[in-house]
């Protein structure tokens, strides 16, 4: 902290009829002596603060003559505070403030954005773990966690990406479909993601309602940014490994007029080396910014704004621990291969998000602005896998490939109950029975400890052949061999020429175009009293579609569902139909049946999701002396509606079901969208054309209010508090919309709502608040904040194969209850003159706080059970054992300690140590479906095995001497070993408590040429401790281990083996040491 | 300064590659050897026969555990032959190779996670092999026609149910299995994909005219009664691919020895289960329920100098269609086979004459991928089952007309 002298400038004529004390400066950048813009600068003994405007200065006006502190923050700068002397009823003039550039910042930005591009791991783009927010804030505690937790994968309380609203110049851009924002459209663009306003969740903002999360608003103004160039280069062993940059700004101009350019370019070829970061992967993405803004005198501006980022890239994907463990490498990816001798990646995305903004600000008068925004994007966005019909599945660690599915359960009847490898793992495999066989006599049956049922185990050599397979990464055993695709399909051109390719690459269209606008007016017309009205409508189209990317040799790929062609037998069985009756199940689009698919047609499905959202939001803010008080009131419109392209032989058969008489009336017509479609392809009068579903429209309101008490002008205690309702997200709302239109359950319910009730069956209820004790001084600042929200009436959908009915069934969950609660603290201590030592803690718990519903459905329409008269029953209906289970969103034990250093010679250091725990995988709700532990599903239906006979009949749970289930707390049951590992949510967290830290560090220097010249040199090392036993995330599977039952009557023909490592669940670890390295030259 | 950095920003940023395309076809010598390559993979051991290869490693008694320990056996002529044995073969030392050409497709539903290989000898007789491989749809990278080399080291060659096959040695656990009690124990199982994919190399692509058919009569096979033949039909002469000419079905199937008519449906019937595939396991279609006992099915050809089976999986394609009237009177392909796993009072094997099956690759009912084996050359039409009068013309496009 330092003292200046300041200067005192006595005005001779006074301007105001009376004189007043006021205080006036600028704020400028060290480096260049550019105005800082939008920085915060407040007087710590008379609670009033003011931002910078345009060209730095700040005035406050109508103050008391005082020895004053004036605290001054800057984002991406070193924050100061400034002592002052407040003559009275003068215009006290501080000399300029100058801040340093905050060098951290700019290096732990860039690995934020990245973090968000590895996590788009599948083709719709959901987040198998999810970076926090890229949204740095003076806040100790955001600015802190933003870089720190982004390797663990840590999520702003807990919420999902959709409760963080993100918008850019004002203009709201979290996806209508999903209600996230992909940060990928912005990748590499480091200016363009610079200069942010952050709100904290559900506090006030200015430029929207916002919500239970943060609230973000990017602004890509040119005006803002410093005159002059800058180049930089950079080097990394991430996913790409080296980054060029260049960007140009005009700074304002005599004219009025501002310009900023960058462009990225960030890349990496197919790296020859395996078991590094980045295997397999090859990574080009070129990113574009540019922004023109004119100002006028009177105040009033226009920008135009465009970025996008053109992306070609590799991906990787969660594997079993057994994968990593026999590969010896947590960056094994199972989605590549050699194709004659060259790497290849089955799973290239390829993005392009070309976005524009436009924006006027009009100052009507000095007590009324108003905002307009409007922006349009068309995010394309694909993603190509394998696809395979009548051959093997081509994934080198399909389950079946693997060492541990040789022997079926044999583990039980090891010497000893669990096994743990050296990481504290599950050790499934490397022990087996086969040896001592030898002299077993004939006969011999093996069953568990406690009477389970085991499987077939096979013979030491054979065994042992395919372990070492996999420990020398003997690249037939565990990569595609691509080689072997190309000549299966050779053959086939050969005896079916006409025919289905075997093997062939499709690729996966999730595309978004979106036109949005808004309108914000401001009025400061009353003292201490500032209302916002605001208005924001958007227009949304999901664009799905496949594509054929790659025949792999193949002649033509034949436009039918595989899977159907395989089940058409049963299904014909079914209903007693004859399978040419069925042939029409299979067809993907029933007026153009069985095309011949050649490279880049369109086929499988083709379909829109349109949705029409428009907001009306009001805020009063009250700033009074001591307090500011605010509420705010929103209400939301929201329209839905599937169009698609090509009718579905699956959603015709669904129909077709209903019109025989099974399953509810009511439901004729949302398959196809309506009964005429139906009657239409059975008359053979159906044409091309685009059909509509249903439209669904939802209003949802919102209200929130608070205050922020400021007890001096040190320390504050700040409230929030929101309910509002939130309608399905276009992704939740339909049970399989690549088949057909229909809809989750309680949307129909609310479509034809009678009560209040009814109206809001679908919507998500949300009640939430939050208490903060905020401090501010010279050596030590920071924040406590407790918070509580509750969600009632959630939904999700789940798709994946069901090996009871052997078929894939989409589940469509609701009634979901949360409860999120939790602490917040950080504090950060200045020692001397350089360090400063940073704490922080985010301590939470997440739970399920009831159990749910599911609607389970077999895509193909088959029946998945019986009724008591032994008619088929299409939809199966049963409680889902969720309450009590945490919520699987990212550590919720998080604590940091962060020692950074800063020398006046512009070197920066820190060195960050984080801990982590209670950290949850996402349970499969198939395998805590309440039929499988008592044998009737909630709709009466019976469960052809479960956990309730899976040990010879009996159940695999505990039970008391009445012979009754004994349930925890929760009302769970509890099974016994190994059932427990298929039930159980699992801890994320390493099993050694050393294994849940990460230490990163940081290091960079500035420095100063002439003439205004810079250059900066930035190493950041993450986990530079070398911890590789981070799981970051991971998944459960869906399936269960089944055994049949030779010669059971159907309906009691099948067991739960005890094999639960049969279906291991996948995860993620975080990388080992891994370093970005940037030299910046501005000038 | 400046410029310099300008340009070699430029010059980088377009001097990096841009993103590959499509990446170019392998060449054929990655994806599959031609003749004069074979030589070579050879070069460390020798190529056997496959007659040649089961003589030399298929003992009586097998090699991997005490003879005692394999399920099932035969008592024939007062002696005890083992139907289920295992002889390892040796993983290190010269390499053993097997040759022959894919005859058999599993789309049709009636080879599942198996296969055969042929080879053709210069005196125009053909010697075959079973392969018994953990691949769902395996035809699929190995497809009929198609020739292959295999290098046999580390896996096994064993007998099941009195047919050798490549496999790899496995302890049957199923403690759900009918009769568990006597099957549990050691047996052939099926070799895990990826060493098999490791072990066998595609020669050229394949050629189904090369494929040899035996034209012969069911009384050329059924009338061996001598025990030493008992042996040698499993050495020489299993997985054999046939033709049997003027062929009609009987309209029965085989009933322990007996032979009993096929249910037929009538909807008229009080009892409605009866005929209908799912429910009744002798209606007359090729392979209705087993009620989950999962074995295939046999229903009785002749072909005027004895009776056999066609033998149908309840799991293939065609399972639920009719079948042909008895005036219905052509040709049936397939691969033969005789399959003992009970052992019991097995003087001579010929009274237990109902092991004898021949299991066709498919039956064209829905599209052209399957192989057609049954009674391709006549003018029969098959049918399937349908609760449905079948009045309606169900074509793939329109599917049936609703109620």
């Amino acid at each position: 902290m330092r003292k200046t002298l300041l200067t005192v400038m006595l005005c001779g004529a006074a301007i105001f009829a009376t004189a007043q004390t006021s205080l006036k400066g600028i704020l400028l950048d060290e480096a260049t002596n550019q105005p800082i813009v939008g920085a915060t600068i407040t007087l710590a003994n008379q609670n009033i603060s003011t931002t910078t405007n345009q060209s730095g200065e700040f005035s406050l006006l109508y103050l008391e003559a005082m020895d004053e502190e004036v605290i001054v923050e800057a984002q991406g700068y070193n924050g100061t505070i400034e002592l002052v002397s407040l003559q009275n009823g003068q215009t006290n003039q501080m000399d300029p403030i100058k801040l340093s550039t905050d060098l951290a910042t700019e290096t732990k930005e860039e690995i934020l954005l990245n973090i968000a591009d590895d996590d788009l791991n599948d083709d719709e783009g959901k987040s198998q773990s999810q970076a926090s927010a890229s949204s740095a804030s003076v806040d100790v505690f955001n600015s802190t966690i933003s870089y720190a937790w982004s390797t663990a994968r840590y999520r702003n309380r807990g919420y999902g990406q959709d409760q963080e609203t993100v918008y850019i110049n004002g203009l709201n851009f979290n996806t209508a479909e999903r209600g996230t924002f992909s940060f990928s459209s912005m990748g590499g663009l480091n200016d363009a993601s610079r200069y942010k306003e952050v709100t904290l969740p559900m506090e006030a903002t200015n430029f929207t309602f916002g919500g239970l999360g943060q609230s973000t608003n990017y602004l890509m103004n040119a005006s803002r940014y410093a005159q002059g160039w800058k180049v930089s280069a950079a080097g990394t062993n991430r996913n790409y490994k080296a980054a060029v940059r260049a960007t140009y700004a005009s700074g304002p101009l005599a004219n009025g007029w501002s310009f900023i350019g960058q462009i990225a370019f960030r890349f990496s070829p197919y790296c020859k080396q395996i078991g590094i970061i980045g295997e397999g992967i090859e990574y080009y993405s070129l990113g574009y910014f540019f922004s023109a803004e004119k100002v006028w005198d009177n105040g009033n501006r226009l920008n135009i704004t465009t970025f996008g980022a053109p992306t070609m890239r590799g991906q990787n994907g969660a594997v079993t621990q057994e994968v990593y463990d026999l590969t010896g490498t947590n960056y094994y990816n199972p989605y590549w291969g050699y194709q004659d001798g060259k790497m290849r990646n089955s799973r290239i995305v390829k993005s392009l998000d070309p976005t524009l903004v436009l924006n006027y600000d009009l100052n009507i008068n000095d007590v009324n602005k108003m905002k307009f925004a409007a922006g349009y994007h068309y995010s394309m966005y694909s993603n190509s896998a394998i696809n395979f019909f009548n051959a093997p599945d081509p994934r080198p660690d399909y389950y079946r490939n693997m060492p541990s599915f040789l022997w079926d359960g044999q583990i039980v009847n090891s010497n000893s109950e669990q096994l743990f490898d050296e990481k504290g793992n599950h050790y499934p495999y490397g022990l087996f029975i086969g040896e001592s066989l030898n002299e077993v006599p004939l006969g011999t049956g093996f069953t568990g400890n406690d009477g389970q049922i085991l499987g077939p185990s096979i013979d030491p050599h054979t065994y042992n052949t395919l372990v070492d397979a996999w420990k020398k990464r003997d690249s037939k055993t565990t990569q595609i061999n691509w080689d072997a695709l190309y000549a299966a399909n050779h053959a086939n051109n050969i005896n079916d020429p006409e025919g289905m390719a075997r093997y062939m690459v499709e690729r996966r269209h999730n595309d978004i175009q979106e036109a949005g606008a808004n309108v914000l007016w401001v009025n400061t017309q009353f003292d201490h009293l500032k209302m916002t009205l605001g208005a924001e409508g958007k227009f949304s189209q999901g664009i799905h579609y496949k594509t054929m990317d790659d025949l792999l040799g193949g002649n033509q790929w034949i436009d039918i569902d595989p899977f159907a062609d395989r089940d058409i037998k049963e299904l014909a069985t079914n209903i007693g139909l004859p399978q040419t009756a069925m042939a029409i199940i299979k067809q993907n689009d029933l007026v153009n049946p069985s095309a011949k698919v050649l490279t880049g047609d369109r086929f499988g499905y083709d379909y829109r999701i349109n949705i029409g959202t428009a907001k009306l939001w009001f805020q009063n803010e009250w700033n009074l002396q001591d307090i500011d008080v605010y509420y705010a009131i929103q209400a939301t419109y929201t329209s839905m509606q599937r169009t698609t392209n090509m009718l579905n032989g699956r959603a015709w058969y669904q129909e077709m079901m209903l019109a025989q008489g099974m399953g509810d009336p009511a439901d004729q017509g949302k398959f196809l969208g309506s009964v005429d479609v139906f009657n239409r392809i059975n008359d053979g009068t159906i044409t091309a054309g685009t059909y509509a579903g249903a439209q669904h429209h939802f209003i949802d309101p919102a209200f929130k209010a608070g205050f922020n008490y400021k007890i001096n002008g040190r320390n504050r205690l700040k409230f929030n508090a929101l309910a509002e309702t939130q309608s399905p997200l276009a992704r939740n709302a339909y049970i399989s919309q690549r088949v057909h239109d229909r809809a989750v359950d309680n949307i129909y319910v609310h479509d034809n709502a009678k009560s209040l009730k009814d109206y809001f069956a679908a919507s998500e209820k949300v009640v939430g608040g939050d208490l903060t004790y905020e401090f501010n001084y010279p050596i030590v600042r920071g924040r406590l904040t407790a918070y509580y929200t509750r969600f009632w009436n959630g939904t999700e959908l789940n798709a994946f194969y069901d090996d009871e009915a052997r078929t894939f069934v989409n589940q469509a969950i609701t009634g979901i209850d949360k409860r999120h609660g939790g602490v917040e603290a950080a504090v950060a201590v200045k020692l001397g003159t350089y360090f400063t030592l940073t704490g922080v803690a985010a301590i939470g718990d997440y739970r399920y706080k009831s159990n749910a519903y599911a609607v389970t459905s077999a895509e193909n329409g088959m029946a998945l059970a019986n009724d008591i008269k032994g008619n088929p029953v299409l939809e199966t209906r049963d409680t889902v054992m969720l309450n009590g289970l945490r919520i699987a969103s990212g550590p919720q034990l998080n604590a940091s300690l962060k020692l950074s250093f800063f020398h006046p010679k512009m070197w920066f250091a820190d060195v960050t140590v984080s801990y982590y725990d209670w950290n949850f995988m996402s349970v499969a709700p198939s395998r805590r479906m309440k039929g499988l532990y008592t044998s009737v599903r909630a709709d009466g239906t019976e469960v052809n095995g479960g956990y309730f006979d899976a040990i010879d009949g009996k159940p695999a749970y505990e039970m008391d001497n009445m012979g009754n289930p004994i349930l925890d707390k929760y009302g769970n049951y509890q099974l016994i070993y190994p059932y427990y590992l298929m039930d159980q949510q699992e801890s994320l967290s390493a099993t050694n408590p050393l294994n849940r830290f990460m230490i990163d560090f940081s290091v960079g220097k500035l420095i100063y040429l002439k003439n205004r010249q810079s250059l900066s040199i930035n190493l950041s090392v993450s986990n530079i401790g070398h911890n590789t036993n981070f799981k970051t995330g991971g998944y459960q599977q869906a399936r269960l281990p089944r055994q049949s039952v030779q010669g059971a009557k159907d309906g009691e023909n099948s067991r739960i083996g005890a094999n639960a490592w049969k279906f291991q669940s996948k995860y993620y670890y975080a990388w080992g040491p891994n370093l970005y390295a940037t030299i910046t030259y501005k000038f | 300064m400046k410029k310099i950095a300008i340009i070699s920003f430029a010059v980088i940023a377009l001097a990096a590659l841009l993103p590959s395309c499509t990446p170019a076809e392998p060449s054929a010598d990655a994806m599959y050897v031609n003749e004069s390559q074979v030589a070579s993979i050879i070069a460390d051991g020798k190529l056997f026969d496959l007659n040649e290869f089961k003589d030399s490693f298929m003992t009586d008694t097998g090699n991997f555990c005490g003879p005692q320990l394999y399920r099932t056996r035969a008592h024939v002529g007062g002696m005890d032959y083992l139907l289920f044995s295992i002889n390892t073969l040796p993983t290190d030392g010269d390499g053993i190779y097997v040759r022959g050409r894919i005859s058999t497709d599993d789309y049709g539903g009636n080879f599942y996670k198996s296969m055969v290989i042929q080879q053709r000898m210069p005196d125009g007789t053909q010697q075959n092999l079973r392969i018994s491989i953990d691949m769902g749809s395996c035809n699929g990278l190995y497809q009929m026609g198609q020739e292959v080399i295999i290098r046999c080291n580390g896996l096994a060659l064993g007998r099941y149910a009195n047919q050798a096959q490549l496999c790899v040695p496995s302890y049957n656990n199923n403690t759900l299995a009918n009769k568990a009690e006597e099957k549990s124990g050691w047996a052939p199982g099926r070799i895990p994909g990826p060493m098999f994919r490791n072990a066998c190399t595609l020669i050229g692509t394949p050629d189904v005219s090369k494929l040899l058919y035996d034209t012969i009569t069911i009384a050329d096979f059924k009338d061996k009664t001598d025990q030493d033949a008992f042996r040698d039909y499993c050495v020489y002469e299993d997985a054999r691919l046939v033709v049997l000419k003027n062929v009609h079905f009987t309209g029965q199937y085989e009933n322990n020895g007996s032979l009993k008519s096929c249910n037929v449906y009538d909807p008229n019937a009080s009892d409605k289960t009866i005929g209908d595939p799912s429910k009744d396991e002798y209606a007359n279609v090729f392979a209705p329920t087993t009620n989950n006992m999962n074995f295939p099915q046999g229903r009785v050809i002749s072909d005027g100098t004895d009776n056999t089976i066609v033998s149908t999986s309840e799991y293939a394609k065609y399972a639920n269609f009719y079948l042909p009237a008895d005036t219905f009177i052509g040709e049936v392909r397939g691969i033969l086979g005789f399959y003992e796993d009970n052992g019991k009072n097995v003087d001579q094997y010929g009274i237990d004459q109902y092991n004898w099956s021949i299991t066709p690759r498919g039956l064209q009912v829905l599209d052209t991928k399957a192989v057609n084996d049954i009674l391709y050359d006549t003018n029969w039409e098959p049918q399937e089952w349908s609760k449905e009068p079948a009045e309606e013309a169900a074509d793939e496009e329109g599917g049936s007309k609703s109620k």
